[in-house]
């Protein structure tokens, strides 16, 4: 499940823009460069063409479909904000722009994050069906508001929408690397549904897991930017690595989250993922350590005392502090990518590559 | 070689030991203006006469190329009927080349989701499918779409080109098929659609959430298929006919009073549903080699017509059953209140049948009385008649296909003939 929702609700990303009082430019231009503010506007685009996009014959279908991209709906839009800024970091220097190039690209640009946003929905409108979920984003979910099958309808147009719109980009790569990242969302929750007692306690089952729900889609789509500019195999590996390294890292944080909550002590948050069963690296981790922890975890969850002896065990482990260690790594990782990126003096490059270096930190200051 | 060559071979094989003396054989069979010099350039049709004895269940391996049509199965009547009047049973023309194709789509998901395997099985093994109507269909249609080669290329660059052509055209089938199973799965999520062509609906055994997700996951391999082909028309082309399957489907479920005595929305509806997969796939096989918008438009309304007759006798036999008479099908479609043709036509021949149509059929006495006014109208043979159209249409198309003296080409379009009228007279 891939839990952007509950990091768009989280305050802090809109306060990401301080950062920039950075090191290498002065004051003027920040304000005359900020990325942030530029891709809002951009982001503001893409949202608005979405609603467009996703019109069908049938009016049901249609409010079906576009159920997530109404006004207070949208969430805090963080991949398409991504996708934006990542592809302001890797744009090549031109000493000569030709404005009706660049504008050409930024559509194009821009076409990716609509397509991307679509299959994210489109996945999240599948897994309330799967998962039961009453709400998303806050409101209803759409098997609860339309009932399931229309819901699974709704998810099936998205997806073929977002792929007759990346075949219009006319790039059989970038086609390519989206269907990639449809057939891994899936891979991902069919590892989640046939989960034996033996993976459940596997980390690294876990952490394959997590890259195919999580992180597979937003690496695909930032190695997709990568090559609708034109860029080279590295810059696109670099591009994907950040993707890759920004979704595990949020998984993570989000694993925390789901034990702590708004408190640092255990028990005061929604524990949602230990009641469906889903067994995060915390505790994992904490089977490393407590060996007759492991058979509870075998055993599944279906017995609410196994829940308590693992919420009895966790805060004895290392488990949290150990998840936030290998999500720091993560987060690193991503930064790197982004620091190995080929050098460049357009101030606004630099400007958006910090911005995305500082998404990783905000992902891991999150409390919510 | 030509499949004539290949018949005679067979014959004359059935006759002596195997393998001895079956080439002289099977000259001797050939009319005798047929030389040994003639049997590498093209024949024309030996009289059925000449061949007498009774062939029977000659299944040549299956090999992709581009004479595969070389193996094809005949049964030949001992009265010496004219070849003219045989029917060659349509299907059994690509039984191997599909026996192929559902050997790859069951490897491919028993290895990438084991759990699903036993899911895929259920639509993908014989007997479940409903004799595999639309990859038959598709394979048919690449054939009778060859274009011609000469003889001498056999073997050369052209000859792996068209090998190469046929694996695609065979992608196809197998992202046809796939989308297909998809949307019977996502159909089926909270519809009590007990049974499914005979075959219990996996959503029964499996539950909704491994329907979605095996859904999802036809879905999610088909985009990969898809894009693997790297065509953007055929993609464009696949994409719109899961939106229409989608779009059909939400007409079904969202219909307004109105909608359901419309029978302008019907047809809408049953083209989403049943015809716009098979036409666009249709259509799809024919960009894939590269023939003109016309030819390609010819395949296209094969499918169309041949998926709307297909339907139209579908909403017939939900009535009639195996017998003529009323009464004796499923009933299944009047009873989840989904009104078709028939009814649509009765409704404009007793305006009556308005009320108990609105009233819907949860009452078993409106099912009563609609089936009293079907019998009285003439909603089944109008139903019928409009299937014949559309059949009749689907046969003008590969009739006006481009002229082609390739023998493989000839009994393709003769199949796709066939299918229709099997489509038309089929009793189940």
């Amino acid at each position: 499940m891939c839990h952007w929702d509950k990091f768009i609700r989280s305050s802090c990303y809109f306060h990401s823009t301080s950062d920039q009082t950075s090191r290498e430019e002065g004051s003027t231009a920040k304000e005359v460069l900020d990325p942030l503010a530029l891709i809002k506007d951009e982001v503001s685009e893409v949202t608005d063409r979405l609603r467009s996009m996703v019109v069908a014959e049938v009016p049901e279908l249609t409010a079906a479909a576009g159920y997530f991209f109404r006004a207070g709906a949208e969430g805090k839009r963080t991949c398409p904000t991504v996708l934006l800024l990542m592809a302001s970091a890797i744009s090549m220097d031109m000493t000569d722009p030709i404005v009706g190039l660049e504008n050409k690209l930024r559509a194009r640009y821009m076409r990716v994050a609509e397509i991307t946003e679509m299959i994210h929905i489109s996945s999240l409108i599948h897994d309330d069906v799967l998962d039961n979920a009453d709400t998303r984003r806050g409101i209803d979910s759409l098997n609860f508001a339309t009932g399931k099958k229309l819901a699974v309808l709704a998810g099936d147009f998205l997806l073929f929408r977002a792929f007759s719109a990346a075949v219009s980009l006319d790039n059989a790569e970038v086609v390519s690397l989206l269907a990639t990242a449809v057939n891994n969302l899936v891979t991902g929750e069919l590892m989640q549904m046939s989960i034996t007692p033996a993976q459940r306690c596997s980390m690294d089952y876990y952490l394959q897991k997590t890259y195919f729900k999580t992180a597979a889609l937003i690496s695909n789509s930032c190695k997709a930017i990568a090559v609708l500019a034109g860029q080279t195999t590295e810059v696109q590996a670099l591009a994907y690595q950040y993707g890759k390294h920004l979704g595990i890292a949020y998984q993570l944080i989000d694993d925390i989250l789901d034990f702590t909550g708004t408190s640092a002590s255990l028990g005061k948050a929604s524990l949602s993922d230990i009641h469906q069963g889903i067994v995060t690296a915390p505790i994992l981790f904490a089977i490393e350590e407590f060996r007759q922890l492991r058979e509870i975890v075998e055993q599944g969850f279906d017995d609410p005392s196994n829940v308590d002896t693992v919420l009895e065990y966790l805060p004895r482990s290392q488990g949290i502090e150990r998840t936030r260690l290998l999500a720091a790594e993560h987060a690193k990782l991503a930064a790197d990518a982004i620091d190995s990126l080929p050098e460049s003096v357009d101030r606004f490059v630099l400007n958006s590559r910090q911005a995305l270096k500082d998404l990783t930190e905000k992902f891991m200051r999150r409390t919510q | 070689m030509s499949w004539r060559w290949a018949l005679a071979r067979r014959v004359a094989a059935l006759t002596t030991p195997r393998g001895t003396g079956g080439v002289a054989q099977a000259q001797r069979l050939l009319p005798s203006s047929s030389g040994a010099g003639a049997l590498l350039g093209r024949q024309h049709l030996p009289h059925a006469s000449q061949i007498r004895s009774k062939v029977v269940g000659c299944r040549g391996a299956a090999f992709v190329s581009s004479r595969w049509l070389h193996d094809a199965q005949y049964h030949i009547h001992q009265d010496g009927a004219s070849r003219a009047e045989e029917q060659q049973d349509p299907f059994e023309l690509v039984a191997d080349e599909l026996s192929l194709l559902a050997n790859r789509l069951r490897t491919m998901v028993a290895i990438e989701v084991p759990k699903l395997a036993s899911a895929a099985e259920y639509f993908f093994k014989v007997g479940a499918e409903g004799k595999r109507f639309r990859p038959t269909v598709l394979l048919l249609m690449a054939t009778a779409l060859k274009f011609p080669m000469s003889e001498s290329t056999e073997g050369g660059v052209l000859s792996i080109l068209a090998n190469k052509l046929r694996t695609r055209q065979q992608n196809i089938a197998e992202i046809t098929e796939m989308i297909h199973v998809a949307s019977l799965l996502h159909d089926d999520v909270l519809d009590d659609a007990d049974t499914r062509r005979g075959v219990s609906s996996l959503n029964l055994i499996m539950g909704n959430k491994l329907s979605v997700l095996a859904g999802d996951f036809l879905l999610s391999r088909a985009c990969v298929a898809l894009a693997a082909l790297g065509n953007t028309e055929v993609v464009s082309l696949m994409a719109t006919a899961v939106e229409h399957l989608v779009t059909g489907e939400t007409m079904q479920i969202s219909t307004s009073r109105e909608q359901r005595r419309s029978m302008e929305y019907y047809l809408q509806k049953t083209y989403y549903k049943t015809a716009s997969l098979i036409s666009n796939s249709c259509e799809a096989v024919a960009i894939l080699a590269g023939h003109t918008t016309e030819v390609s438009m010819l395949a296209y309304e094969y499918g169309r017509n041949l998926g709307l007759a297909f339907q139209l006798i579908d909403d017939v036999l939900d009535f009639t059953g195996t017998s003529a008479s009323l009464g004796k099908g499923s009933l299944s479609d009047i009873r989840h209140g989904i009104v078709t043709a028939p009814l649509l036509y009765a409704i404009e021949e007793f305006p009556q049948l308005h009320e108990v149509v609105d009233q819907g059929f949860d009452n078993p006495a409106n099912v009563e009385l609609a089936l009293d006014y079907l019998q009285k109208s003439r909603g089944i043979e109008r139903t019928k008649e409009l299937a014949r159209e559309h059949a009749n249409h689907a046969i003008k198309a590969i009739e006006a296909l481009p002229d082609s003296d390739d023998e493989d080409v000839l009994t393709s379009r003769r199949a796709l003939i066939d299918i229709t009228e099997i489509v038309i007279t089929r009793t189940k």
